[in-house]
């Protein structure tokens, strides 16, 4: 879909193992960053949970899962942050890896504890992925579409990127796109076994609210950030597989589009995650795509954990590099700054199975 | 605004596997709703569902809703006579719900018991998304893939998502579908919340009880008309337009005055630019619920009136077959408008009195059909309207 109308970047709302908070948490944790608790290979970034009880109404998060909580209390910052009105059409786009398996698993114990009489009518909603998108709609009132997108990795930069093709054909005037995850114990205990034990796992969730360019000047709107392209395509490869295929069709698109050659972009914030054989591969991509002259890499996986809400909050980190020209580095220590120039950055994503996504984000 | 228009569908249902033995089914009002077999269903209230009757080819490897999928998608690519080019370029979106979820079930219930289980099988499929990523590298489609999940309309939003691709110029060609095995999650699920009917569902009856679960997968392809008439594609039908919109409102119930329904249904008729009058058969989402069915009428009465309008559930022949119905409802709905004959709602016997339109009982109805729109709603009140329109 296209972006040819100019996409605001207007809220930011993060609740991760290292941020809560809006784009002014964002910026002060990227401005200083240091690798949230239980970061590493193998580990998992948890979201305590006395940051999640001061980020979400007590009443409120009585009736909710874990990951519907994580996914509301992003979304109301966001939104608080935006000041956009719902009422004149919020849309919205949850990209999400696993859902709320937590929520599945505690329904199939019920049955298999008790039988028949062990299930929870209240429980059974959570065990379809859309629950995130469906109680967070309730929340911020958003009325008009409302997607929650599947991918491995990559679920968070689709989200985003489907929620700006919304806006620039008009589907909305306003979108909230977000990603949201939790790493439920079964998952964490079945990684290893497909191949993800050098990953970096986290948790949580981000969203932005994105709007279209005139709209969010006129109603005075301070704008952070711009999604000027995005596109996602695939790349061929078996699924939970890695493949060899390295020309990118995503990436050319969004550079097109955005009307900028690789030699003029800023930075690139990637989906690197410490698997090695999924990073290795798209290394090779983006090597292929941006040639001699690509920019200084980062990727937040090292401070923050993989997780779905991670690919949105590199957008919302691109638009800050693009006007601050700091970039967290991707290499260890992963504290060192890289100064950069100020320029359009590229985000991207490349999932097992081959889910790739492709963005170039500027300043304001 | 680039046209959309439909040149290839496939399925696999509880009538059989094939659009031929779909239709077949549809248009003799056949009800395909019977006791299950796939899970076990001792001790539950409701033990019965739209089972698909045979299995279909390939690997046992396979999950269960992966092989209804590729069956479905396979039919569909070969029914439009799409080349490898045109494979390669070609956008894919699925819906889906319950992915690999029967096979996980399998591993789960085994391991709670203290069994010998797999695991790694059972978590490479378990995720929705893992139905796309087959589709694409079985069946060679490399253009931009996403997976939907919009609970029960999630299907009919793989079909909308496509169509907004190959209308926004990213693509000329698409499959799109949804695809669901009967699992064990869901089944329980339903009689928990009890909204199952003991007996086959009855949409639109006075005495409905409930809905019934079902399974399948529907498939389309979906080409940008220009684009298809420079490569003498057969076309069924257009896609004129579609609408989603979201009620915000609870997490089961729909808004009680259908505002989303009403949202969505006028979202397409503005997209079609076609007025209100020019449809004339509505392929509801109708579930039998007491509750879905009251609000969808009450959504259909405010857009259109009462009047000549013919409605009619496919859900009452072959159960709800959750992420798959959006999608083969709306091949229910191209046929229809192709062969010129509504599908009935089986088992309706009593017509509800607050249900102001013809709900084609048990007989199939012959009818010139232009417009036609299918509906689709999910839990999280996510509504989608599709709008086809006869070539």
């Amino acid at each position: 879909m296209r972006t040819s109308m100019r996409v605001a970047i207007t809220g930011v709302g993060v609740v991760n193992a290292g941020i809560v908070g809006d784009s002014a948490a964002l910026a002060a944790f990227l401005a200083a960053p240091r690798p949230a608790p239980g970061v590493g290979a193998g580990g998992v970034a948890r979201v305590p949970s006395s940051a999640l009880a001061g980020a979400i109404d007590v009443a409120e998060a009585r009736r909710l899962s874990r990951v519907c909580q994580l996914s509301i209390a992003a979304a109301k910052l966001a939104v608080a942050e935006s000041g956009v009105d719902a009422a004149r059409g919020l849309g919205l786009v949850v990209g999400t890896e696993f859902g709320d398996l937590a929520s599945t698993h505690v329904f199939a114990d019920g049955f298999l504890e008790r039988g028949p009489s062990g299930l929870s009518p209240l429980l059974f909603p959570n065990t379809v992925m859309n629950t995130m998108a469906a109680t967070t709609a309730i929340a911020v009132g958003a009325r008009e579409l409302a997607l929650t997108l599947n991918a491995p990795t990559v679920a968070g930069e689709l989200a985003v990127a489907r929620a700006a093709a919304a806006i620039a054909s008009g589907q909305a005037p306003a979108v909230l796109a977000g990603g949201v995850d939790e790493i439920d114990p079964v998952v964490e205990r079945a990684l290893p076994a497909l191949g993800f034990a050098a990953d970096r796992l986290g948790e949580g969730a981000a969203f932005l609210m994105l709007e279209a360019y005139e709209i969010a000047q006129a109603r005075g709107a301070t704008i952070l950030g711009q999604v000027a392209a995005a596109a996602w395509r695939s790349l061929p490869a078996r699924p939970w597989g890695v493949g060899r295929r390295r020309r990118s069709r995503a990436i050319h698109t969004v550079l097109e589009r955005a009307g900028i050659d690789a030699a003029h972009l800023g930075a690139v914030y990637s989906s690197a995650s410490g698997d090695r054989r999924r990073d290795a591969w798209e290394a090779a991509v983006l090597a292929a795509a941006l040639g001699p002259e690509a920019p200084p890499a980062a990727t937040l996986a090292r401070l923050l954990g993989r997780h779905a809400g991670l690919g949105v909050l590199r957008v919302a980190a691109a638009a800050w590099t693009a006007r601050s020209g700091l970039l967290p580095a991707a290499t260890e220590p992963s504290t060192v700054m890289t100064r950069v120039w100020p320029r359009p950055g590229l985000v991207h994503g490349l999932g097992r199975g081959g889910a790739h996504v492709a963005l170039v984000v500027a300043g304001a | 605004m680039r046209r959309v228009v439909v040149t290839g569908l496939g399925a696999v249902t509880p009538h059989g596997i094939g659009v031929k033995a779909y239709w077949s089914g549809l248009a003799s009002g056949a009800c395909a709703i019977r006791p299950l077999s796939v899970i076990e269903t001792d001790g539950f209230r409701c033990r019965i569902g739209g089972e698909v009757p045979e299995m279909v080819g390939g690997s046992t490897r396979r999950t269960r809703a992966d092989r209804f999928a590729l069956a479905a998608a396979e039919e569909a690519l070969s029914d439009a006579g799409l080349g490898a080019g045109e494979r390669d370029e070609a956008a894919l979106v699925v819906g889906a719900v319950g992915g690999g979820m029967l096979e996980a079930e399998e591993w789960y219930w085994a391991a709670s018991r203290g069994g010998d289980a797999r695991l790694v099988p059972a978590v490479r499929s378990v995720l929705p998304c893992a139905h796309a990523d087959t589709l694409a590298g079985r069946l060679r489609v490399r253009g931009p893939r996403h997976t939907v999940v919009t609970a029960c309309s999630s299907g009919a939003v793989a079909v909308a998502e496509a169509a907004t691709l190959i209308a926004e110029g990213v693509v000329d060609v698409a499959v799109a579908g949804g695809v669901d095995s009967i699992t064990r999650i869901c089944f329980m699920g339903f009689n928990a919340l009890k909204l199952l009917d003991l007996a086959p569902c009855r949409p639109f009856d006075r005495d409905r009880r409930g809905m019934s679960i079902g399974e399948g997968a529907g498939f389309l392809v979906l080409e940008e008309a220009a684009a298809a008439r420079a490569r003498g594609a057969r076309v069924y039908a257009e896609l004129a337009g579609h609408g989603m919109t979201t009620d915000a409102y609870h997490i089961t119930a729909p808004e009680p005055e259908g505002d989303g329904m009403v949202r969505a249904i006028r979202a397409a008729l503005r997209a079609a630019r076609v007025s209100p009058t020019a449809v004339t058969y509505v392929n509801a989402h109708g579930t039998g619920t007491p509750q879905n069915d009251r609000v969808e009428a009450r959504a259909l009465e405010r857009v259109f009136g009462e009047g000549a309008l013919l409605v009619s559930s496919t859900k009452s022949m072959i159960g709800h077959t959750m992420a798959a119905a959006g999608s083969l409802e709306a091949i229910a709905t191209v046929l229809a408008l192709g062969h010129g004959v509504v599908p009935p709602t089986a088992n309706l016997e009593t017509p509800d009195p607050d249900v102001h339109f013809d709900c084609v009982p048990r007989t199939p109805r012959d009818a010139t059909l232009d417009c036609a729109i299918s509906n689709s709603f999910g839990f999280g009140g996510q509504n989608v309207t599709l709008l086809f329109r006869r070539r």
